[in-house]
């Protein structure tokens, strides 16, 4: 590698992560540790009736009784689950009725990350709901989508307010017994976003939710909603940030997607959590389980995600197509760099008839950092004609990264069609060459490329977030030549 | 009895004999390693769609004793019409009746592993276990009870003029067989040989043959290997074959496998010097309740090196295929060229297909693809060989074998894609 790349490499790897401010607001917050006592305590400060109690509970103690998963293709410190706090709450009433009762302090956060919600407010139309460490702070838009039927709320509030379609579709996709992250969120919960679309609404605008880790040694455990009734359609968005610390922060996230006949639901991240210093100390643990359901006829899951963040991103957000002609659809892009690791795929599971499932991930991994594809397409003996095209491509960066892609299928259905395809190379030095014959510098060539290599990706984000998604890529990787 | 204490059992007798081989040290410390990692189980991920716990259960005996004579083993199907050198195992021992030697050059030497190891010594120590890994419980399991197998020495700059004809043969007739044939294949600097594997099986018993292969090219010589798995009945049949290829080497391995109850071809390449070209090609078509499981590793472990593997299979009735193909791309095995591909067509509703395409690469100057597809025949080519006329049986066939073609050409004895033609119209 001759010297200027080096040099741009060094540039790049010392880049500050800029999201890493600590707002400094008083906190309210559960004593360190785990157990049945923090487990009621949660409850408790949610003011949670009793049929949620006892589910938190059966799920922490059969939470108890699991191992932690080592199965994966990388390493990380073992985590201990009583050094984490694991409810933490600004300290003030967050029964709000405008924006204007917001904490300045904490509204003054969210600018900083860009997402101001008075501005967001006026120029986007696209309603958040701001979840800051635990729970929910203000939701806009509420009024207008009230109107339309739609339910756009916290899950704390929905608890209370809609406990029948909670009872009925909580764990309902990703039951507490599913894998040891996903029964630690069941128990210990904060906050997280409840959506419900009736049937044949067409949600007015995108919904969108900003997590952000502000407490020190706290988990974020969100959990997400989304019921799409017959024929509706809704959009929704989730963007996430964290301050820099030294010590590592679990995120243990669960999302469940529910879309019962001809209904679709699209579901975009933008993931940019702290990724930790050059040496991979600190950042976040980014382990989340996102699963959907087709439940019914020609209803569709799409999950797209742009992973620039976190230590480790450990997620795969799956689709289970089990509605005839439902459809399912996975675009990824992951970035690393530095000691990151991404650990990242989908499962398609075909159950219905003529099901079709549509994977298209692209890694990218510079420095030392490892990028891995993990997916599985599984097709059941009833699945007639179901459909699936798989392509993975990997770009390397730098002589130290890797790219490794573990692709499962299992077909038991001879109508079956199923492709996959993956590549895996380094940024092409003809194209490089092709952009500095024309004039054009060495770091817009390769956010050139890059952009180019992630296009058919960030086409399926949202407007807003392509935006940001394009300058994320931008910054993580600008002048990093293989 | 299952499997692991019949194992147990017969190496303690092994142990208080009085005679002992000169493998017991090896034996020995493979023993040890058995005991602690036993059979795999599906909980191994190297293992997820291959079961032995059946296998484990049925009871097998070791024998070396057959009533057969050299006529039958040759009706058996000994591969007569290619004309070549020819090594016989029956059970797992020698059966020297049949033996063919072919070459003029006294040099190449063809032999058992208990001869060599008294005879040569020297070139045995050298390659003899240091390849395998043997860790893998069956691995261990074939080091701690090998029965023989046979020792292909091709020395500096000299070549075979004839294919070898490496045979191995299960004869069920009196009770159920276990065999663990172990083979040492040297090729040295800048020689070359073709080598063709056969297994086949005969009688009504049921038998479990777990092979080893350990095969060493040093640089500049090249390799012909072809395997060709037609063993009938209620056999079983695993095969670990580790090829270990110096600097500018060239291998061509083809596995064919055309019967057998269940079947799992281990291949691992470990490319330890520049400019390697390894190829593997692969042919499979289960019918009944047969299952096979192709799994195979390569290890681009050094720079300017180039592999292309293809995997084609078959699948009719309730047969079940797996592939498992992994690359490994160490670090700074730069300039990495490496294809993988696995095709399957499913001619019947109860056949299953599990693949696996694996790539890990810790080398960013390489250019890696993997890739596979599952389907069934084409409706268009049908539809346009049945508008002129050809019937659906005909025009099925044709396609199926369109299809079995691209890993036919791979072939380079003709006898040997006849008689793979043979087959493919057997079970087609």
């Amino acid at each position: 590698m001759s010297e200027p790349e080096v040099d741009i490499i060094d540039q790049v790897v010392s880049q500050e992560y800029k999201y890493g401010f600590v707002t400094d607001i008083e906190m309210d917050t559960a004593p360190k540790g785990l157990n049945e006592d923090i487990v009621r305590f949660i409850s408790a400060k949610k003011n949670e009736p009793e049929w949620m109690l006892e589910y938190r509970l059966k799920a922490f103690r059969y939470w108890l009784k699991m191992e932690e998963p080592n199965w994966q293709n990388f390493n990380y410190p073992k985590i201990n689950y009583q050094d984490i706090i694991y409810y933490a709450a600004p300290k003030q009433k967050i029964a709000l009725d405008s924006l204007d009762q917001v904490d300045p302090e904490l509204l003054k956060t969210f600018e900083k990350l860009g997402i101001s919600l008075l501005e967001q407010k006026r120029l986007t139309g696209v309603a958040v709901d701001a979840v800051f460490d635990s729970v929910s702070i203000a939701t806009t838009f509420k009024e207008q989508l009230k109107e339309k039927g739609v339910i756009f709320c916290a899950i704390s509030e929905a608890v209370h307010k809609h406990p029948d379609l909670v009872k009925k579709y909580l764990s309902s996709v990703v039951p507490y017994t599913d894998n040891y992250f996903a029964a630690l969120n069941s128990a210990v919960f904060s906050d997280g976003s409840f959506v419900y679309i009736p049937k044949g609404v067409r949600c007015p605008m995108e919904l969108s939710t900003y997590f952000r880790i502000n407490a020190e040694n706290t988990g974020q455990f969100e959990r997400t909603l989304i019921i799409a009734d017959e024929g509706s359609y809704v959009s929704y968005l989730e963007g996430c940030t964290a301050p820099m610390r030294d010590e590592n922060q679990l995120h243990a996230a669960v999302v469940e997607l529910i879309a019962l006949e001809k209904a679709e639901i699209k579901y975009s991240t933008v993931q940019n959590w702290y990724p930790g210093d050059k040496e991979g100390k600190g950042g976040i643990y980014n382990f989340v389980t996102k699963r959907g359901i087709c439940e019914g006829a020609y209803a569709k899951i799409s999950w797209t995600q742009v992973e620039t963040g976190s230590a480790i991103t450990w997620k795969y957000p799956s689709c289970i197509l089990k509605g005839d002609y439902s459809t399912g659809e996975f675009f990824s892009v992951a970035v690393t760099n530095n000691a990151q690791v991404a650990d990242t795929g989908t499962k398609m599971i075909h159950i219905g008839k003529h099901t079709k499932s549509r994977i298209v991930s692209k890694g990218i991994s510079a420095g030392k950092s490892h990028n891995s594809y993990r997916g599985l397409v599984k097709v059941n003996k009833k699945a007639e004609h179901a459909r699936n095209y798989t392509q993975c491509d990997s770009m390397l960066i730098g002589d130290r990264s890797g790219a490794h892609t573990f692709p499962y299928i299992e077909v038991n259905n001879n109508t079956a069609t199923l492709e996959h395809e993956a590549s895996t190379s380094k940024i092409g030095e003809d194209q490089i060459f092709y952009c500095s014959q024309r004039g054009i510098g060495l770091e817009e060539a390769i956010s050139l490329i890059v952009n180019g290599f992630c296009k058919e990706v960030l086409n399926q984000l949202p407007m807003e977030f392509a935006v940001e998604a394009q300058k994320l890529l931008a910054v993580s990787l600008e002048g990093s030549v293989g | 009895m299952n499997l692991v204490q019949q194992i147990e059992s017969e190496f303690k007798l092994y142990e208080h004999q009085a005679q002992k081989d000169d493998f017991f040290e090896y034996r020995k410390k493979a023993f040890q390693t058995f005991q602690k990692n036993g059979i795999p189980t599906i909980k191994n991920e190297e293992w997820k769609y291959t079961n032995l716990s059946k296998i484990s259960e049925i009871g097998f005996q070791t024998s070396c004793i057959s009533n057969l004579d050299a006529d039958a083993l040759v009706k058996a199907g000994i591969l007569n019409k290619i004309e070549s050198n020819k090594i016989v195992f029956v059970n797992g021992c020698l059966f020297p009746e049949l033996s063919v030697w072919l070459e003029d050059e006294p040099s190449i030497i063809c032999t058992n592993l208990a001869k060599a190891r008294k005879e040569h010594a020297a070139i045995f120590e050298t390659h003899f276990g240091k390849y395998l890994p043997q860790e893998e419980g069956l691995n261990a399991m074939n080091s701690a009870l090998m029965s023989d197998g046979a020792f292909i020495y091709v020395p500096a700059g000299k070549r075979m003029k004839y294919p070898l004809m490496l045979t191995n043969i299960t004869d069920a007739n009196e009770s159920n067989i276990l065999q663990q044939p172990r083979n040492l294949i040297v090729i040295e600097k800048s020689a070359a040989a073709t080598v063709i594997e056969n297994y086949i099986a005969v009688g009504d018993n049921s038998s479990f043959t777990n092979v080893v292969n350990e095969i060493f090219v040093d640089e500049n010589a090249s390799l012909e290997h072809y395997k060709v798995q037609r063993a009938k009945g209620d056999s079983y049949h695993n095969n670990y074959t580790q090829i270990v290829q110096n600097a500018n080497t060239n291998i061509n391995q083809v596995t064919l496998t055309l019967d057998g109850q269940w079947v799992r071809n281990n291949l691992h390449f470990n490319m330890n010097g520049e400019n390697c070209n390894s190829l593997l090609y692969g042919l499979y078509i289960p019918d009944g309740q047969q299952f096979v499981d192709n799994h195979s590793r390569v290890d681009h472990a050094k720079p300017n090196c180039f592999s292309d593997e293809k995997y084609k299979g078959i699948l009719k009735d309730k047969s079940v295929a797996v592939f498992n193909g992994k690359i490994m791309v160490h670090l700074d095995a730069q300039k990495t060229n490496a294809y993988q591909r696995n095709q399957n067509i499913l001619l019947s509703n109860d056949a299953t297909v599990n693949t696996k395409p694996q790539l890990e690469i810790f080398a960013d100057d390489v250019k890696c693809t993997h890739g596979a597809t599952i389907g069934q025949l084409d409706e268009e080519p049908m539809f346009y060989l049945r508008s002129r006329g050809i019937s659906e049986n005909e025009a099925r066939k044709l396609l199926l074998n369109a299809f079995a073609d691209d890993i036919a050409e791979k072939i380079k004895i003709p006898e040997l894609v006849q008689i793979l033609e043979e087959e493919i119209e057997r079970k087609l």
